[in-house]
């Protein structure tokens, strides 16, 4: 049951970041009542949308006090529960500091608030010919605060690695207020640990990062997609391998299975895909226009070698866009098709693909469940998204149960639980599998470095 | 009886000897008790212990040529060249794991017989140890075009100062299960844990290699053009100003380096020739060239290296008319400065040190042979805090990282 604030706490905060925004009426919490894992749901006693840095920390400083536990959030997209509220905490959200602070073309570096949304930070470097490489499918509403609590990834950090590479600098709001900076652009040379690269991933845990210095990348003059369309999963998987192992670098390398064309193509985003396809493999390269048709051609042969019955090429940014259609607008074509959907993420040596995938349509047939995958097959990072009803309370222990046996498996080939959607409260039950009680008590300690009194995010990550 | 006899009859399995043969790097500094070469992590866990209860600390060294003197305190160094060999290596999954000790050569030779390669460029990298290496977040000028070491250190194997064993990380590129401890480790130097085995990204060899060269001009000039081409429309891999280089008969020099296919390097090359408008000479026989440039600081006794944004490069520059450019090399993409020099002083070390933070940056001493070694910029006072308290929940008694300078 969730507790209403205090009236005198709800007044103080109400002092800080000016009435319309603290929100503690039950119809407008609904909101926020879950992430993008919609499984769980609690709502919290009250949201909280400050503006500014100094109104973070004073803020934190009040619920602090109170002994009032912090929810962290960002756009709320995360999929592994980890802006789930807790019914005696608040929420302090970033949706109103979206500010861009500082665009430095010379040095190629941005710093902006956390509430930023990701694919605006590219839009707004594109004057200066740079962009922001961390692409996370949800770029159009997810923030960089977000993205940095939960490293993320996305299609394209195969070629240009996850956010960790790009975060040079944070201001932090302690879990009391106390506001610190870490790291910095320039100041590599001063003596010290790495907090920023700590930080990073910490899910809300360590601190609110209420600032943020990303490093930007010149926008490549070319770029060459292609649609790789397989009989089976295992031959697209192959491909994948052949690609990487022949020494060519795509920028991204993403499979679409055979459940996920069908749902695509039902649904007002078909792409076009055949439907009797059993993969359908997105393969693209960036970089200077001269070299990139040699690659495209090197990736079809990979292909064709690997059995493609046919590989299409975009001629153009229409065609191209047509062609990421199908991966792009997957998610959304699932939703429609069931109430539900539980997007699983989890990591295996790219090499084991093959194998994974035919032990995961298995799961899914032993436990009756429709799985579908979408995924960023370049860095063996999979996403079997189960599409269920959380109603009905049979489906949804078979959900759980097939859920484990999927990270058991991947653990048991060499790989790990989750790659870039966190652990949240989803993967809390599974870390036992990838750690010993030895490195669990490790994971609790570091929380304690940051926020001693476990007040930020708590029963997150590790209990 | 005497320490190396306790020592023998607590772990008999374990090698040892006494501590008059120390490591270069440690000379001028305090003594060791005793030298152990523990050959598994197990070992590496029961020397830990020892040492705790002995009132010791432990020093982890690889190769060690690039650990700093202790300034006092009753210690043993614990060297990692009993722990050698590839533990695994994926060729197609392009991840290599391979015991702390063994030296950054023999994991870039296995590569090599698979067409892959680490790009990693930091001084002398082969002749490091790659547990050492990653202590110390050795970098180099190909961070522009591949990421920092940082981003490529996948997993490791890590004893504790009170000998808990730690896997962090793991084997695949992408893995956020958990806060990752591994990146302070990363650089830690031997503050939070030894480190035992290391599991590192490999990538494909660039088809082709192009090293092209701006000589002929002044060090501003050069520098300059350098920070100019980090704003080019394409990236290349690497770009460095360097003092006189025996290579180029004693020219100072721009150097950059392009990866791809001829055609692709081809475009670039005339693309960074219109950006600075000037020809660019390409060296056909590069690689001493670039032994050259990578190995400078790197041996002299005393190095020091500044950090500050590209864009004030400029103004630190200036400011070394007492350091000499002679001896160093700017990389010029990420805004570093290595100083390596015989004969390099304290007072000009610490105007410049000066110059770096006016400029907003900051100042290392990487190694100095004497006594008077100057201070370098410290982390701000908060983040030091957080940094001891993680120390000491890695190190709860206090054993690793012995008093330093
Ligand atoms: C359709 C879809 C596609 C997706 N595709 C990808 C993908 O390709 N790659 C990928 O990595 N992820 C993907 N995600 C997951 C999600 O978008 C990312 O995890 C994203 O980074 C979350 O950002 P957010 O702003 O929504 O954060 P939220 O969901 O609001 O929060 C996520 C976590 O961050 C914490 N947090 C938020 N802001 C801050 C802050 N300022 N300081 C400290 N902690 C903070 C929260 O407490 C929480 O633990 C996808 C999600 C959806 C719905």
């Amino acid at each position: 049951m969730t507790q209403t604030l205090v009236p005198t706490v709800a007044d103080r905060l109400r002092a800080i970041v000016g009435s319309d925004h603290v929100i503690t009426q039950p119809d407008r919490l609904v909101a926020y009542e879950s992430d993008g894992l919609t499984a769980y749901r609690v709502a919290p006693r009250a949201v909280v949308l400050p503006e500014t840095t100094e109104q973070v920390s004073k803020v934190l400083e009040v619920l602090h006090g109170e002994g009032i536990d912090v929810i962290p959030r960002g756009a709320g997209t995360g999929l592994s529960g980890g802006a789930l509220p807790s019914s005696d905490g608040v929420i302090v959200g970033t949706a109103r500091m979206n500010r861009i602070l500082s665009i430095d073309d010379q040095n190629r570096l941005a710093t902006v608030q956390p509430g930023v949304i990701n694919a605006r930070l590219t839009k707004a470097t594109e004057p200066y010919g740079l962009y922001y490489a961390p692409d996370p499918a949800s770029q159009s509403a997810c923030t960089l605060g977000g993205n940095v609590a939960e490293n993320s990834g996305g299609p394209h950090c195969l070629k240009y690695g996850v956010t960790s590479r790009y975060v040079t600098g944070l201001t932090v709001v302690m879990a009391d207020g106390e506001v610190v900076r870490f790291g910095g652009a320039g100041l590599e040379a001063a003596a010290g640990l790495d907090l920023v690269g700590l930080f990073v991933g910490s899910e809300g845990c360590f601190g609110i990062a209420t600032e943020i210095e990303v490093r930007l990348l010149p926008k490549a003059e070319g770029v060459r997609t292609l649609l790789g369309l397989f009989d089976t999963m295992a031959a697209a998987g192959h491909a994948v391998t052949d690609i990487i192992s022949s020494g060519l670098m795509p920028a991204a390398v993403e499979i679409v299975d055979h459940a996920t064309i069908v749902a695509v193509e039902a649904s007002v985003f078909a792409a076009g895909y055949p439907t009797d396809a059993g993969a359908a493999l997105v393969i693209e390269f960036d970089g200077t226009e001269a070299g990139l048709d040699d690659d495209a051609n090197r990736a079809e042969q990979c292909c064709l070698a690997a059995g493609a019955i046919e590989v299409r090429r975009a001629a153009s940014e229409e065609e191209r866009i047509g062609l990421w259609k199908g991966r792009k607008k997957a998610f959304g074509a699932m939703g429609r098709i069931a109430p539900d959907l539980l997007v699983q993420d989890a990591t295996v040596p790219r090499t084991r693909l093959p194998e994974v995938l035919a032990r995961i349509t298995e799961i899914g047939e032993e436990y009756g469940l429709n799985i579908a995958n979408v995924f960023h097959a370049g860095d063996g990072n999979l996403h079997p998204n189960i599409l269920f009803d959380r109603q009905n309370q049979d489906e949804l222990e078979r959900v759980e149960r097939a859920s484990r046996e999927i990270m058991t498996l991947c653990v048991s080939v060499g790989g790990t639980i989750t790659g870039e959607h966190g652990v949240g409260i989803d993967k809390r039950g599974y870390m036992p599998l990838v750690h010993n009680e030895v490195e669990l008590e490790m994971l609790r300690r570091a929380r304690w470095v940051f926020d001693p009194g476990g007040n930020l995010n708590p029963g997150k990550v590790v209990q | 009886m005497t320490l190396v006899q306790d020592l023998r009859s607590a772990l008999p399995d374990v090698a040892v000897r006494d501590g008059l043969e120390v490591a270069t790097g440690l000379r001028g500094g305090a003594e060791p008790e005793l030298v152990v070469s523990p050959s598994s992590t197990s070992e590496v866990v029961e020397v830990c212990a020892w040492a705790g209860r002995q009132g010791l600390g432990v020093l982890p060294v690889g190769r060690g040529a690039h650990v700093d003197p202790v300034r006092d305190g009753r210690f043993i160094v614990l060297e990692t060249s009993g722990l050698t060999g590839i533990e695994e290596y994926e060729a197609a999954d392009m991840t290599i794991t391979a015991r702390a000790g063994t030296s950054f050569g023999v994991v870039d030779d296995a590569l090599a017989e698979h067409g892959q390669w680490a790009p990693f460029d930091p001084p002398s990298v082969r002749t490091r140890s790659i547990g050492g290496f990653i202590s110390a977040a050795a970098h180099g000028p190909l961070w522009a075009g591949y990421g920092a070491l940082k981003n490529h250190v996948l997993g490791a194997t890590l004893v504790t100062g009170d000998g808990r064993i730690l896997r962090l990380g793991g084997k695949v590129v992408k893995n956020v299960a958990g806060y990752d401890l591994l990146r302070p480790v990363v650089g830690g130097r031997g503050r939070l844990g030894i480190v035992t085995s290391v599991c590192l990204r490999a990538f494909p060899k660039p088809h082709h290699e192009r090293v092209l060269v701006l000589s002929d001009r002044s060090v501003p000039e050069l520098l300059d053009a350098g920070v100019a081409l980090g704003t080019a429309p394409i990236l290349p891999v690497s770009i460095v100003v360097s003092g006189p280089l025996t290579e180029l008969d004693g020219r100072s020099a721009l150097v950059v380096r392009l990866h791809g296919a001829e055609s692709t390097v081809d475009a670039d090359q005339a693309t960074l020739e219109s950006h600075i408008r000037a020809p660019l000479d390409r060296v056909h026989e590069a690689d001493s060239l670039l032994d050259e440039i990578r190995d400078r600081g790197g041996v002299e006794s005393r190095c020091v290296e500044v950090s500050v944004l590209p864009s004030r490069l400029r103004d630190v520059v200036s400011a070394m008319r007492n350091v000499g450019f002679a001896s160093s090399v700017v990389d010029s993409y990420a805004g570093r400065i290595r100083i390596g020099s015989n004969s390099l002083e304290r007072e000009a070390v610490d105007a410049l040190r000066g110059a770096a933070e006016g400029a907003g940056g900051a100042l290392r001493v990487v190694r100095w042979a004497g006594d008077d070694r100057p201070a370098g910029t410290p982390q701000r006072e908060a983040e030091a805090g957080l940094s001891e308290r993680l120390e000491s929940i890695f190190d709860p008694d206090g054993v690793l990282w012995p008093v330093r300078p």
